[in-house]
């Protein structure tokens, strides 16, 4: 029973394993540091979207505040290494950790909020975490966290002098987010989510706990963009509040996974395959004019995109291409 | 034996609107009982209260010899009741087998018991060919049919349905009345709401009248139809004086 099911699960998982391997092997052809710098960024936000995408798309709670979290993560472990000597390791689990226990915190109150309110709390939250941390003289305030230079070193998730280790732990969380999305997704979790996004009444009438579905993919949500903002942190070895929470980085967990494929396994991975370079090669090629002519062709880009696929990219390649043919 | 619901002194009041008014009634385990009655006689009202979407104002509802009057709407699916909606709620960016899984996770924890499950569910309401296609894809009747699946999934003990016959063909309906039959043969005690009295009364056991938020009679349906206080209800005074 359900053959076609299992194999299209199975062969997910086979694409996800080669595209791995494939980026895996990258470096050995590209040796650009520019370059490679670009790969970092997009594996990091694909990594980052792909957890936004478990709260906001399968879900359905639209957040626009998940910087807060990534700002969390990234604090936690310059806080705890600066001032404790705790290893980023560490402190990035401990980031996790307070990242999902603040999204419950939170959810109590605001998983009441419907629809736009709930969109318009999660942005004003966020904004309220940077100014607390604009603040916190013992966080460094504006000024930030300078990350003390110990040399290379996997222990300390330090390198200098090449920028690879950072490339294949950005993998790692990437196929991190990806995986656990995958296995997620064939779960009671899963389906309670889509459930609840789709309806939650009706979820209430089969038995799902619509409040505690919402937690649950608050957390876990939280949880992996904490460990980015701490992979972030580590790579730029500098950190102040605007540069780890701003609101750029709500958007940009958002815009991969909206424009590959909001609740899909694959959007968010293909929306920042192609967003990210998009936005570094406007910037560097016809940014810097001071006119902002990057900004305008990246949106311009963002609402073809749109237009085109309502449904994100992934519909290029899904079945749902088919469906909207028998409609 | 005691009865699988009762409601027991039921009122809901939606600020000055009394929609239910001491309302108390019991449906007995293995009964199809319909509950029928005029536009704004408080049978959703009742049916939601049952269901555990709100908590009645004052009163107190029993399941299976419980006290369940506290409860929230996903506990109650919990202990064995299962419903559909007046207006299908189907999720509609998710496949058939996929709505009918959600239901069924409530009693299957591994993904591949649920999945079996939803299947076995589907056989039996006949949505089988149509597993793969997106709810939205539905046309209306089989989305009511799907609305009962998702709720047959849950393996209720009772299941309530909000006219899940109304507004469809006689064809349809004549399904949708076999497919009622089939669901009571399982074992389910089913408790419907229905405003097409002709539909209704030849397959329930038992009839409860709802009128003005409150029981006005109850009996076997050959002699509900023939009572004039439910004449008067549905068709006015002067019809009920006539017959």
């Amino acid at each position: 029973m359900d053959k076609t099911f299992a194999a299209r699960r199975r062969r997910d998982l086979i694409i996800a394993a080669v595209l791995a391997g494939l980026a895996a092997l990258a470096p050995l052809v590209i040796k650009d540091v520019y370059v490679q710098n670009i790969l970092i960024l997009t594996l990091m936000y694909a990594a980052l979207s792909q957890s936004w995408n478990i709260l906001s798309g399968y879900c359905g709670q639209i957040s626009l505040g998940h910087a807060l979290y990534f700002g969390i993560g990234a604090y936690t472990t310059e806080l705890l290494f600066t001032k404790f000597g705790v290893l980023p390791w560490f402190g990035m689990l401990a980031g996790g950790v307070i990242a999902a226990v603040i999204a419950m915190g939170l959810g109590y109150p605001f998983f009441r909020l419907r629809g736009h309110y709930f969109v318009i709390a999660t942005i004003v939250i966020a904004e309220i975490g940077l100014l607390l941390f604009q603040n916190w003289e013992w966080a460094g305030a504006a000024m930030g966290i300078t990350i003390p230079v110990r040399g290379d070193s996997w222990l300390k998730f330090q390198f200098m002098r090449s920028k690879l280790p950072y490339f294949y732990f950005a993998l790692a969380l990437c196929s991190l987010a990806w995986f656990v999305t995958w296995w997620l997704e064939d779960s009671k979790w899963g389906f309670w989510w889509r459930a609840v996004k789709d309806n939650p009444e009706a979820a209430e009438s089969l038995g799902v706990v619509v409040f505690n579905s919402k937690m649950g993919a608050a957390a876990v949500s939280a949880f992996l963009v904490a460990l980015g903002g701490a992979f972030y942190a580590q790579f730029l070895a500098y950190i102040d509040p605007e540069s780890v929470m701003g609101f750029q980085f709500s958007l940009l967990m958002a815009l991969p996974a909206v424009l590959g494929g909001i609740g899909t396994l694959w959007g968010p991975v293909l929306g920042a395959a192609i967003l990210i370079p998009m936005t570094e090669l406007t910037r560097s090629y016809i940014g810097g004019s001071g006119r902002g002519v990057d900004l305008i062709v990246y949106g311009a880009l963002i609402v073809a995109i749109s237009l085109a696929l309502p449904q994100g990219l992934v519909s290029l390649f899904s079945r749902s291409k088919a469906k909207g043919a028998t409609r | 034996m005691t009865a699988l619901l009762e409601t027991r002194g039921v009122w809901q009041r939606f600020g000055g609107l009394v929609a239910n008014s001491d309302v108390s009634i019991s449906v007995g385990r293995g009964e199809i009982v319909g509950l029928i009655g005029p536009n704004g006689a408080g049978k959703s009202t009742l049916f939601n209260l049952i269901a555990g979407v709100l908590p009645p104002t004052q009163g107190s509802i029993w399941f299976d010899g419980e006290d369940v009057t506290a409860l929230p709407a996903a506990e109650r699916c919990q202990r064995g009741v299962g419903r559909t909606f007046q207006v299908v709620k189907s999720f509609e960016t998710m496949t058939v087998i996929d709505n009918v899984i959600v239901g069924a996770l409530v009693r299957n924890t591994v993904m591949r018991e649920a999945r079996r499950k939803a299947h076995e569910v589907l056989e039996f309401t006949g949505l089988a060919a149509r597993a793969d296609v997106l709810a939205s894809d539905l046309v209306p009747a089989e989305k009511r049919r799907l609305e009962v699946a998702r709720a047959l999934a849950t393996e209720p003990k009772l299941l309530l349905l909000d006219e899940v016959l109304t507004g469809l063909t006689p064809t349809e309906a004549q399904t949708g009345v076999a497919l009622v039959r089939k669901v009571r043969d399982t074992g389910v005690t089913v408790l419907m709401v229905e405003h097409v009295m002709e539909i209704v009364m030849p397959l329930v056991d038992r009839a409860i009248v709802l009128d003005l938020g409150k029981v006005l009679v109850e009996g076997k349906p050959a002699d509900i139809v023939r009572d004039p206080k439910v004449i008067s209800a549905y068709l006015g005074d002067r019809h009920a004086v006539s017959a």
